[in-house]
């Protein structure tokens, strides 16, 4: 028993076990600086958007950690899990010695941030606020495993795609529309989200917009008063059927009564990772059904 | 110089009366300036006129619904909710003899949340079984925290304080563990409802809140003269011909009620129970008969005034009521406290 103990006490303060690998420096997106090696093969993700990117740059297969809500593609579920978003195992994420966290902003892991920095493992914040940024963490992650070229091929593929969608609905008359994130209480989404620049580009206006912040809680009054013509619902997948129905505030709305109250897949719109094209361009044919004959 | 009991009694109505009065004459001030503030602006006159119940005072279909889908059910609910946290305070304080006992405190409204969170989880679609799961959750809280403040020396206002304390936090700890539970996507709106949430009301909910602070307040009434007596000692309450335990279990059954239907229907709402009455007696005095109507009327106005800041004060965006009960409660007692 103490043998066991002792040998094990001495694998952790042993060497590590991976070779001696440069360091370089890079920002990540809360303006962090950030030192990771210049090879990295052990990765650990906690969010579900991080986990989908780093599967698209082809790193898959070197992702130690993912949490409960990874469920895409389907070769993620094999990873180890490390918790939930919120509250990731700080113990398994060291155990899975891995040479970089990914964390997003969504998750408010400061402290938890904190800890990791002090075990010197890397730990890279995304916090995209557009889908440019989204095609931006794509590349810089992808640079960082160094899959370079896989990313810049990904990239240019989606923001085709993206183009493509602009210009069908560019001559439209964009759809004023009520994201809700939740019916009761009322979420929406606000100036800082992403998912305001992605309505934009599928030809709508967010009519909360220029609201502060980027989930705010909001006044059931201003969201009858905001009259939208459209209500898009994220649901369905790992949502379940939470979400699927428009807060009774709306219920009135032109949107509500010219049955133009539209149900997309969740996890397209709220994973700002590659399969955000596919709910810009599911957000944009159920605004634009004609431009996209 | 013994005053006539008969005429003591009928001070005692008049004063209650002509107090409740000027309270319900606020309460109807209170309300009306209410429903002309919101996130929305709406006509003033027009929205008076609206308010009398005429049907052309000009304002359009929106504004329409705003006033009175929106606004007016949410004033009533915060008022209804004011009303059974106040009343349950006031009550709790009588029967425990201690002016600290509050439905937040003593961990009622925590028991009342466990309950109504259970309801969601199991019985999720169907409404009526919030109330009543919360109800049985406040009463299960308030029986154990009497009987952990019962030692062999009888129930001292430390122990009492301190069994609020253990239940409060025991099942604040439980509250955290089913939201750990529950799916991620209902997290963020359980938390924002756990500290108090006035929104998005239903009728029947806020039916079945009206009809519990009714028959709660009423009940907690007609024993105000029995509690007055047994703040005397619930020995000295015995000798004088109260049926002590009688009381005592109706006055717990009725303030959980109270606590169950406001949970239930708002999530915790914080410092009403604690605050209005003591602002009550140290107004009016320590007679229950008068303070237990006038804290449910004080109660309704003050959860008003709260509601109308928390949902005007960052608008569009809103802030939970609880925060600003708490904001301005905990200053007030302070205040109390030192005076």
């Amino acid at each position: 028993m103490l043998m066991i103990l002792s040998s094990s006490c001495f694998r952790r303060s042993g060497p590590v076990v991976t070779p001696p690998n440069e360091l370089h420096e890079v920002t990540d997106e809360a303006g962090r600086r950030v030192l990771v090696p210049r090879k990295i093969d052990r990765i650990v993700s906690l969010a579900p958007n991080l986990t989908e990117i780093v599967f698209a740059v082809g790193a898959g297969d070197r992702l130690v950690g993912r949490t409960r809500y990874c469920d895409y593609p389907a070769e993620a579920k094999a990873v180890a899990e490390v918790g939930d978003t919120m509250t990731p195992s700080i113990e398994r994420i060291i155990a899975s010695r891995p040479q970089v966290v990914l964390v997003s902003t969504a998750s408010q892991l400061e402290a938890f941030t904190r800890q990791l920095n002090d075990q010197q493992i890397a730990v890279y914040v995304t916090n995209p606020q557009s889908l440019d940024d989204v095609f931006r963490s794509i590349q810089t992650l992808g640079d960082m495993f160094g899959e370079a070229t896989r990313a810049a091929n990904l990239v240019t593929d989606l923001k085709k795609r993206a183009d493509a969608v602009l210009a069908a609905t560019k001559d439209q008359k964009p759809v004023r529309v009520f994201y809700q994130v939740s019916g009761s209480p009322l979420y929406t989404i606000g100036r800082e989200s992403y998912l305001t620049d992605l309505l934009r580009r599928a030809g709508g206006i967010s009519v909360t917009g220029e609201v502060a912040s980027a989930y705010p809680r909001f006044s059931d009054e201003a969201a009858l008063a905001a009259r939208p013509d459209a209500i898009i619902l994220p649901s369905g997948s790992a949502m379940g059927d939470a979400n699927s129905t428009i807060a009774p505030a709306l219920r009135n709305s032109p949107a509500a009564l010219n049955n133009r109250v539209y149900k997309i897949n969740a996890d397209h719109l709220s994973r700002p990772g590659p399969r955000l094209v596919i709910g810009l361009e599911e957000m944009a044919r159920a605004l634009h059904p004609e431009a996209f004959k | 110089m013994r005053m006539n009991p008969a005429r003591e009694a009928y001070t005692t109505v008049q004063r209650t009366a002509l107090v409740c009065g000027l309270l319900l004459l606020g309460l109807l001030v209170t309300f009306v300036i209410a429903s002309t503030f919101g996130s929305q602006r709406l006509p003033l006159s027009a929205s008076l006129c609206a308010l009398t119940g005429k049907s052309d005072c000009g304002l359009s279909p929106e504004q329409q619904a705003i006033l009175f889908d929106l606004r007016v059910p949410r004033i009533l609910l915060a008022g209804a909710v004011g009303m059974c946290l106040a009343a349950a305070g006031a009550g709790y304080q009588a029967l425990l003899r201690n002016p600290l006992a509050e439905p937040y405190l003593l961990g009622v409204s925590n028991g009342a949340a466990v309950g109504t969170m259970a309801a969601l989880v199991f019985f999720g679609t169907h409404e009526w079984s919030r109330p009543l799961l919360a109800f049985a959750g406040a009463l299960a809280a308030t029986f154990v925290v009497y009987r952990l403040a019962r030692g062999h020396t009888g129930a001292s206002p430390e122990r009492l304080i301190l069994a609020g304390v253990i239940v409060t936090t025991f099942l604040s700890s439980a509250i955290v563990f089913i939201t750990t539970l529950m799916d991620a996507t209902r997290i963020r709106s359980f938390t924002f409802w756990l500290l108090g949430d006035l929104s998005g009301t239903t009728t029947s909910l806020l039916s079945i809140a009206f009809i519990a602070a009714a028959i709660g307040v009423a009940v907690l009434v007609i024993n105000a003269r029995g509690l007055n007596l047994m703040m005397l000692g619930e020995r000295d309450a015995f000798d004088l011909g109260v049926e002590v335990s009688r009381v005592r279990l109706t006055v717990f059954v009725a303030a959980s009620l109270l606590v169950g239907a406001s949970v239930a229907s708002s999530g915790s709402v914080g410092y009403v129970g604690l605050v209005v009455p003591h602002l009550v007696r140290l107004s009016f005095g320590s007679d229950n008969r008068l303070v237990l109507p006038a804290a449910a009327i004080a109660g309704a106005i003050f959860v008003i005034v709260a509601d109308t800041v928390a949902r005007t004060v960052i608008a569009p965006r809103e802030l939970p009521v609880g925060a600003i009960t708490a904001l301005i409660g905990a200053p007030l007692f302070i205040y109390l406290l030192k005076r």
